[in-house]
């Protein structure tokens, strides 16, 4: 190799090196956020339940057991010539929790389901809530687990407490999440329900309404595609 | 006419290049030793210092930096000093946890030190734990979301490191238990969400067996209630011993194989390339956790017990470095043959065969191989235990005798009063950090 030619071996490497190390300079990508439109569709949770499996949940759910009792709430009332008849009361609804019982943890989602699903119910002229923070004083001064609400003596001591707070109460209020899992090898469905148990202080007696949603989890897009494109069965 | 550049003045200039790019730095764990040393006896103020002019020596947002000042703000006292430090450092490993490829590039020039220190995976779990303590000693508004993070953070360092056939590094990767612990009592102590608890408590006791309390944990909260009526809890979190750091090490076995390697390669092609002369160095994980084994809680008389360990940060620092040393052996051989290859690739360019250029270009190939650094930046302060201990006293003012103890039980310092207020049916929060000389700082309680 002449000195010319060595000359320029090095003039490029010394040229190409720094190039090539600013050509790849940047590459640590910055985190970005925008907020998303009402109506835009939001982002689907690849490996658990987000918010397109709950919103639809609550809605059905909620909707289903407001449209049950919006039927059975007619009461009678009396009339009496000259007057307005009054609007039967709004039923006093004690939401005491959701219960999570599905294969995957929640995490924030809980919290806000439980946000959801009562602020559902306050809109509706069907119930009325008690204030979340009544009902947690009186878990935490009755030191009663939400579960053992269930039993009659336990009920009425918790019942009690809330009407010595003011807030009287008819029913309470349970939702519970569940799950079932379907492996087909490495890709699976998962069922989720949301359950409203709806239960009448004074008699025990409860309703109970149901919202479900499948999702299939896949390992590869093939997978998904293939899953999307199935005859059905 | 410029004078000409002869292969022996180019090979000298390359050289001298080459030496001059060559770091000769001190090592962080020897620059921080001397923090340790402070930190570890107790004197909080000198510690401080010395982080403070290595920040103003090496940046502000030096996130290994504001990790060990969060913890000494943490033992200082200052929880919401502490919160903001270690949420800035947070941010900061959020920010460079992924791979940039011009600091890849250059760290295949230079050593590991040319990346941005994205922090062990350990540490990337307990900075977002420490958050969540140093907030319940305060309002502890923001513990329920920290929590949270902890959770999430876990989950996603194991499945990001998830092979296409399946294989994961860190499937082996012991759990911080104390994350769904920290998660269980917050959720126990709203009386509502007795099913999160459950769970929670569940995954301490498949993550850390040995958590003796662990079952009864659990069956508390499938079947019981937070605390009698009148009565409030008081847990008691305790940081102890003095946590890993990592200390250079050579890798003798394989700098071996390197050097018959490079010795059969320049024989066979005509050119020599610089014998592998240094040793590769590689960070190893050292667990010097010290004499202090546990701390001891009483009411007045009553004995109440000891803490217990929910998590051992050296052994998870064990477990992880061993995970991920075919990775970071890997990474160096890479670049040994990238220092190589260049010189290699000069010697081509240079025309530069045997002789005194040949020579020079050797040696200095020979110090830039030899300038690297092993990668020894971690978070100092952490303690090599968190223990923890449940304690249900009757609502009102108490005052907590705590005593560090060694392995055998015996005292390592004055016990230690501290008054708690425990409210009916609800939590309050005690820190303390033990180690070989006692409490380091001073015990710090909730709502005080």
């Amino acid at each position: 190799m002449s000195r010319v030619d060595r000359r320029q071996f090095l003039r490029r490497a010394l040229t190409v090196v720094p190039v090539a190390v600013g050509a790849a300079s940047g590459c640590r990508t910055t985190q970005f956020a925008r907020v998303m439109l009402p109506g835009e569709a939001g982002m689907v949770g690849s490996h658990q339940a987000g918010q397109e499996t709950f919103t639809p949940l609550v809605n059905d759910a909620v909707a289903k057991l407001l449209a049950r009792h919006v039927d059975s709430g007619i009461r009678q009332v009396t009339y009496e010539e000259g007057t307005e008849p009054l609007p039967p009361p709004a039923r006093r609804v004690c939401f005491v929790g959701v219960e999570n019982k599905s294969a995957e943890e929640i995490g924030d989602f809980k919290e806000q389901i439980y946000e959801a699903i009562d602020a559902r119910i306050l809109e509706s002229s069907v119930f009325q809530s008690v204030n979340r923070r009544f009902v947690d004083a009186g878990l935490r001064d009755t030191r009663l687990r939400p579960d053992q609400l269930l039993v009659p003596e336990h009920m009425r001591t918790f019942a009690a407490h809330l009407e010595q707070q003011g807030q009287p109460i008819d029913y309470l209020l349970y939702a519970t999440i569940t799950s079932g899992t379907t492996q087909q090898n490495r890709d699976y469905q998962r069922d989720y329900v949301l359950t409203l148990e709806l239960v009448e202080v004074g008699t025990g007696t409860y309703d109970k309404q149901s919202a479900e949603l499948s999702k299939g989890y896949h390992h590869t897009r093939l997978g998904r595609w293939r899953a999307a494109h199935a005859q059905p069965q | 006419m410029s004078p000409r550049i002869g292969p022996p003045r180019l090979g000298a200039a390359v050289a001298a290049a080459i030496v001059a790019l060559s770091g000769g730095c001190v090592s962080h764990v020897v620059r921080l030793e001397p923090v340790r040393v402070a930190f570890q006896g107790g004197d909080l103020a000198e510690a401080d210092r010395l982080l403070a002019a290595e920040a103003e020596r090496f940046g502000a947002d030096d996130q290994v930096l504001l990790l060990d000042r969060g913890m000494v703000a943490l033992a200082d006292g200052r929880p919401a000093d502490a919160e903001r430090l270690l949420r800035q450092a947070r941010d900061g490993l959020d920010r460079v946890a992924e791979e940039s490829a011009d600091e890849t590039a250059w760290s295949m020039l230079t050593d590991d030190g040319a990346r941005a220190y994205a922090g062990e995976d350990h540490e990337r779990v307990m900075v977002r734990a420490m958050l969540a303590i140093a907030n319940l000693l305060q309002d502890g508004d923001d513990a329920e979301a920290y929590g949270l993070q902890v959770a999430d953070e876990q989950r996603r360092i194991v499945a990001a490191a998830a092979e296409p056939d399946g294989t994961n590094p860190k499937a082996a990767y012991r759990q911080v238990a104390f994350a769904p612990y920290l998660r269980g009592i917050l959720r126990e102590a709203t009386h509502r969400h007795y099913d999160d608890a459950a769970r929670c408590f569940r995954q301490v006791i498949e993550w850390q067996p040995d958590f003796h309390p662990g079952p009864g944990h659990l069956a508390r909260v499938t079947a019981g209630t937070h605390s009698r009526p009148g009565h409030g809890v008081v847990h008691v979190f305790a940081l102890v011993g003095h946590g890993p750091f990592k200390m250079e090490a050579e890798e003798i076995p394989t700098s071996t194989s390197l050097l018959v390697a490079d010795r059969m390669l320049s024989a066979g092609l005509g050119r020599s390339l610089p014998p592998t002369i240094a040793p590769i160095r590689l960070p190893r994980v050292v667990a010097a956790p010290g004499a202090a084994a546990t701390v001891q809680v009483a009411v007045g008389d009553w004995s109440a017990g000891q803490t217990e360990t929910i998590t051992s940060v050296s052994q998870m620092a064990l477990v992880q470095q061993e995970a991920m040393r075919p990775i970071t052996l890997a990474r160096a051989v890479a670049r040994r043959a990238a220092k190589k290859g260049t010189i290699y690739g000069l010697k081509q360019g240079l025309g530069v065969r045997e002789g005194l250029p040949g020579l020079a270009l050797d040696m200095a190939g020979v110090a830039w191989e030899a300038s690297e650094q092993a990668d020894t930046r971690c978070w100092t302060l952490l303690p090599d235990r968190i223990q923890v201990m449940r304690l249900e006293l009757p609502a009102g003012s108490h005052t907590l005798l705590l005593r560090p103890l060694d392995g055998r039980g015996l005292p390592l310092g004055p016990a230690a009063p501290q008054p708690v207020d425990v409210v009916d049916g609800r939590d309050s929060y005690l820190l303390v950090r033990a180690a070989d000389g006692g409490f380091i700082g001073r015990p710090q309680a909730s709502g005080r």
